[in-house]
């Protein structure tokens, strides 16, 4: 047993204080008796007639020194050394991720990882140290380095669970700088376990102590939620709802759509074991809103049971296709319902008023600065060099970009294309040995789709996989679409908003439990950016004259699976048991100090006994 | 006949009479037997005729055998003096019932049982009066206890008895003892031994060896009554206390429990059993009596399993 507090002894020095008591003299009730003989004689059996008697045998006073004893052995603090080594510095890593919101565990895993927290601050020996890490979808330093008990705790009354997904990665990152070159040092990481593998510190060694909170895993959660205009009818709109089922029971439960919180439909759903089922939900829709999913029945985990996503209503989409003669790409545009066509065949000045243009092998006197799919041509912009490729090859595409969604380049053979490398702001789709021949990407605030054969020149115009293409592009291209993706983020990824022309000081965003939030823009900026999307739900941005509306969904089918994990993965072979631990020393003063209060009371009782 | 027995008890006192293991020697005639030769019935011994003896205790039978004349001697009977010396000190006044009216009760028992025998009582209350002062009332008050003091000295005679309680009614109880000088005082005063009594509870700072020696010194069959209060045998008074002794005023600081009680009741053991040693090496009857004790049993029990009376 090793003592927190050995200064505490000091305090012994009030162990005479009490013998003093019973030294000294006290006041006294006056009787007449008919001798003092009889007292005198008992007296001088019994005592002295000193200033000072001589200590007797008295059980008030051995119980008074009994509980001053204790009081003092409880200021000094002593515990028992656990089993883990006591380490100089503690990084306390908090999950504050939506799984940690699970009510398995009363009132909740993350209040129970707090508590748990807080005693290991209670825990602290005096010259020890205590770092707090929030992790969610950021990682927040919550207290720095520190001795002091009451900062960390308060530090860990500021934490808050989020709705958002884990992100360790940044958070073991931290604590690793910490950490680094110390001996004495670990990492303690109170979660639930539901992480991402973090292979990445599979050979660092981390000197990690996982606590793991949770018992069971009863949820089901909206994993995936779209919505897009309904292709046989236009005034309709599809929604796209997945719900996984993460628990290993059969549950059942009603699932409603709501539409600017007017319930449009409910369907009863029943869930097979850690299964997921998609759902279509046809609803028509007349002006812009917000479509709201719920699942009725409550479970573990309530930040998954609800999502919600902007809905606009479709704009028609003005497409300047600047081509010579082709006559296939012509016409797959002008089939396409949502596409109102120009075509020129030379570009000489910016294409101002068109949504998208599509060049189709030219080069034109001045470069569109809209969205643009550009078809075997090429600009020193894009590219810092380039050369011809006879007959390349396809060897791969990326099937599951959206471009390329019901795509497919089997018989595909291409004549000639520009070679080029594949540049920073743009991702391959499809490859060839020496050259990527489809690119998209975002250059600036300009959406690009580059193809770097001339489609005439190639057996791809013969394919059905080339009027999807098109169509996908086209949606793709249509700035009314890529804002409305922009407007539904997940939780704990940043809201990004084009700014008008028109300059604004300031902004509004209100959060979905009614707090605003002012934000300043500073002069010059194109975009805002609002990072503070913790909480699942629909927030309301007001810029100037402009009123947006984003949604904030966690629709993440890792943090929805909120199965607690006995081990972390390192990787392919690191892992992490959680510990059995609660706290590394037990501190013993509250026992002592529960003794002392029951001698008092003893005392008490003892004392009226004898007097009564 | 007295509000101090009952008259159930004084018929049971009447069978008793007070025991003298010595014989007596007081000078008046009485009913004890005495080593003084005399007029009874009780032949003691013979001695020569001389000249100018009464021819009426010659033995003539004697004088036939022997051709010798010898007078015959008779045992003189005479009367036992009991000295009962009463505490009459303020200690006294303590106690519920108070122990001066039970010291009163056992002093008019023994004298009523002398009396019955014709033995002369004396009861000697100690201390003195204080000297008179000019108060009227406390004159006529002090004069009425100075007569009845007087009234008690060398009672004699069943007829006596009425005037004997009444006397011991009047006596009060007030001022500090010293029991060992009233005790000494009463031997010197005594012309002829006897029975002495001494009621007390023995409180006395001076101690009580030196005067109960003076008794059995002189003679004195020596019988010691310690009266003590129930109050004093078990205190029922806690706490941190500043006593004063009634007597003499002094101070005794004391803090006292429950706890003990035990110890204090052993300092009483104690003290009674230092007198009761005191009193056995000396041939004293020593008896030790809470004033709520029955006082039939300690008459007709105690004392007569003592021999005191039989």
């Amino acid at each position: 047993m090793s003592f927190l507090a050995p200064a505490a002894f000091a305090f012994a020095a009030a162990i005479p204080v009490v013998v003093v008591f019973y030294l000294l003299k006290r006041k006294r009730v006056v009787k007449l008796v008919s001798s003092t003989l009889l007292w005198q004689k008992f007296l001088a059996e019994t005592q002295a007639s000193a200033p000072f008697q001589r200590l007797r045998h008295n059980w008030l006073l051995i119980l008074q020194l009994l509980m001053l004893a204790l009081v003092i052995f409880a200021l000094a603090r002593p515990y028992f050394v656990g089993q883990s080594k006591s380490s100089r510095l503690r990084v306390v890593i908090l999950d504050a991720s939506a799984s940690m919101q699970s009510t398995d565990e009363k009132p909740s895993r993350f209040e129970k990882a707090r508590g748990e927290a807080l005693q290991w601050v209670s825990g602290l020996r005096d010259a020890d140290q205590m770092v707090v890490l929030q992790a969610a979808a950021n990682t927040e330093v919550k207290q720095s380095a520190t001795s002091d008990k009451t900062a960390l705790r308060r530090a860990l009354q500021n934490c808050a669970a989020t709705d958002s997904p884990t992100h360790l990665v940044e958070a073991f990152k931290l604590a690793e700088t910490l950490v680094k070159d110390r001996s004495d040092a670990e990492i303690h990481l109170f979660s639930d376990g539901a992480l991402p593998n973090l292979g990445e510190f599979e050979n660092k060694n981390l000197p990690l102590v996982y606590h793991r909170v949770g018992q069971g895993c009863e949820n089901a959660g909206i994993v995936s939620l779209d919505v897009r205009a309904n292709p046989e009818n236009l005034d309709q709109r599809a929604v796209f709802v997945n719900v996984g089922n993460f628990s290993t029971n059969a549950r059942r439960t009603d699932i409603e759509l709501f539409f600017d919180n007017q319930l449009l439909e409910t369907r009863p759903l029943e869930l097979a074991p850690t299964n997921s089922q998609p759902l279509v939900f046809i609803a028509p829709q007349t002006t812009n809103g917000v479509f709201t999913v719920r699942l009725a029945a409550p479970d573990d985990l309530a930040a998954d049971n609800q999502a919600s996503i902007v809905s606009l209503m479709p704009q028609p989409m003005k497409v300047l296709l600047v081509s010579r003669t082709n006559q296939v790409l012509e016409k797959v545009l002008r089939s396409q319902p949502n596409v109102e066509l120009s075509v020129v065949s030379l570009l000489s000045e910016p294409a101002v008023g068109f949504d998208a243009v599509v060049l189709d092998d030219v080069i034109p006197a001045v470069w569109p600065a809209v969205n643009t799919l550009a078809i075997h041509t090429a600009n020193t912009n894009w590219f810092p060099g380039w050369e011809t490729i006879q007959t390349p090859t396809i060897v791969d595409w990326k099937s599951t970009h959206p471009l390329l969604r019901f795509v497919n380049f089997d018989n595909v053979y291409v004549g000639e294309s520009i070679g080029v490398k594949t540049p920073a702001w743009g991702v391959a789709l499809l490859d060839s040995p020496q050259t990527p021949l489809i690119i998209a990407g975002q250059r600036e605030r300009q959406r690009l789709v580059w193809i770097g054969f001339d489609t005439l020149n190639s057996s791809w115009p013969l394919r059905i996989s080339f009027p999807i293409f098109m169509v996908n592009a086209m949606e793709w291209l249509n700035p009314a679409s890529a804002n409305a993706s922009q407007l539904m983020v997940r939780a704990g990824d940043p809201f990004r908003y084009g700014l008008p022309a028109q300059p604004l000081a300031a902004a509004q965003v209100t959060r979905p439990d009614g707090t605003k939030k002012s934000l300043v823009i500073e002069p010059g900026a194109r975009e805002l950016i609002f990072g503070e999307t913790f909480q699942q739900g629909i927030y309301r941005l007001k810029a100037g004259t402009n009123e947006v509306t984003f949604c904030v969904n966690l629709t993440d089918a890792a943090e929805s699976n909120i199965m607690p994990h006995d081990e972390l993965p390192f990787g392919k072979y690191g892992k992490v048991a959680a510990t059995t631990l609660k706290r590394a020393n037990l501190e013993l003063w509250r026992w002592i100090a529960m003794a002392g209060l029951a001698v008092l009371l003893f005392e008490w009782w003892y004392y009226h006994k004898r007097t009564a | 006949m007295s509000a101090l027995l009952t008259p159930e008890l004084l018929r049971r006192l009447e069978q008793f009479q007070l025991l003298a293991a010595r014989r007596a020697k007081s000078s008046a005639k009485g009913e004890r037997r005495s080593r003084a030769r005399g007029q009874s019935v009780e032949f003691a011994d013979y001695r020569n005729y001389t000249h100018g003896d009464d021819f009426r205790y010659l033995d003539w039978n004697l004088y036939g055998r022997l051709e010798r004349l010898f007078l015959k001697l008779y045992e003189e009977e005479r009367e036992l003096p009991v000295r009962i010396f009463l505490d009459a000190s303020e200690s006294m006044t303590f106690g519920t019932p108070v122990k001066f009216d039970f010291a009163r009760q056992v002093a008019a028992a023994i004298g009523y049982v002398a009396l019955c025998g014709f033995d002369r009582v004396s009861v000697i209350a100690f201390p003195d009066l204080p000297p008179l002062g000019a108060d009227n009332t406390q004159l006529k008050a002090v004069s009425s206890e100075l007569a009845a003091r007087g009234g008690l000295r060398a009672v004699r005679g069943r007829k006596s008895t009425l005037g004997f309680f009444q006397n011991l009614s009047q006596l009060t109880a007030h001022g500090g003892a010293n029991l060992n000088e009233a005790l000494r005082r009463g031997a010197l005063e005594a012309r002829q031994a006897g029975v002495a009594v001494v009621l007390s509870d023995f409180l006395d700072p001076a101690g009580y060896e030196s005067g109960l020696t003076a008794l059995v010194s002189r003679g004195f069959q020596v019988n010691a009554v310690q009266i003590l209060a129930p109050d004093e045998l078990n205190p029922g008074t806690y706490g941190d206390l500043r006593l004063v002794d009634a007597e003499t005023g002094g101070i005794q600081e004391v803090t006292f429990g429950r706890y003990r009680l035990k110890s204090y009741q052993q300092t009483v053991q104690n003290f009674c059993q230092r007198l009761r040693e005191f009193c056995q090496g000396r041939g004293i009857s020593f008896f030790t009596a809470s004033s709520e004790t029955a006082l039939h049993d300690l008459l007709l029990k105690q004392l007569r399993q003592a021999e005191v009376w039989g």
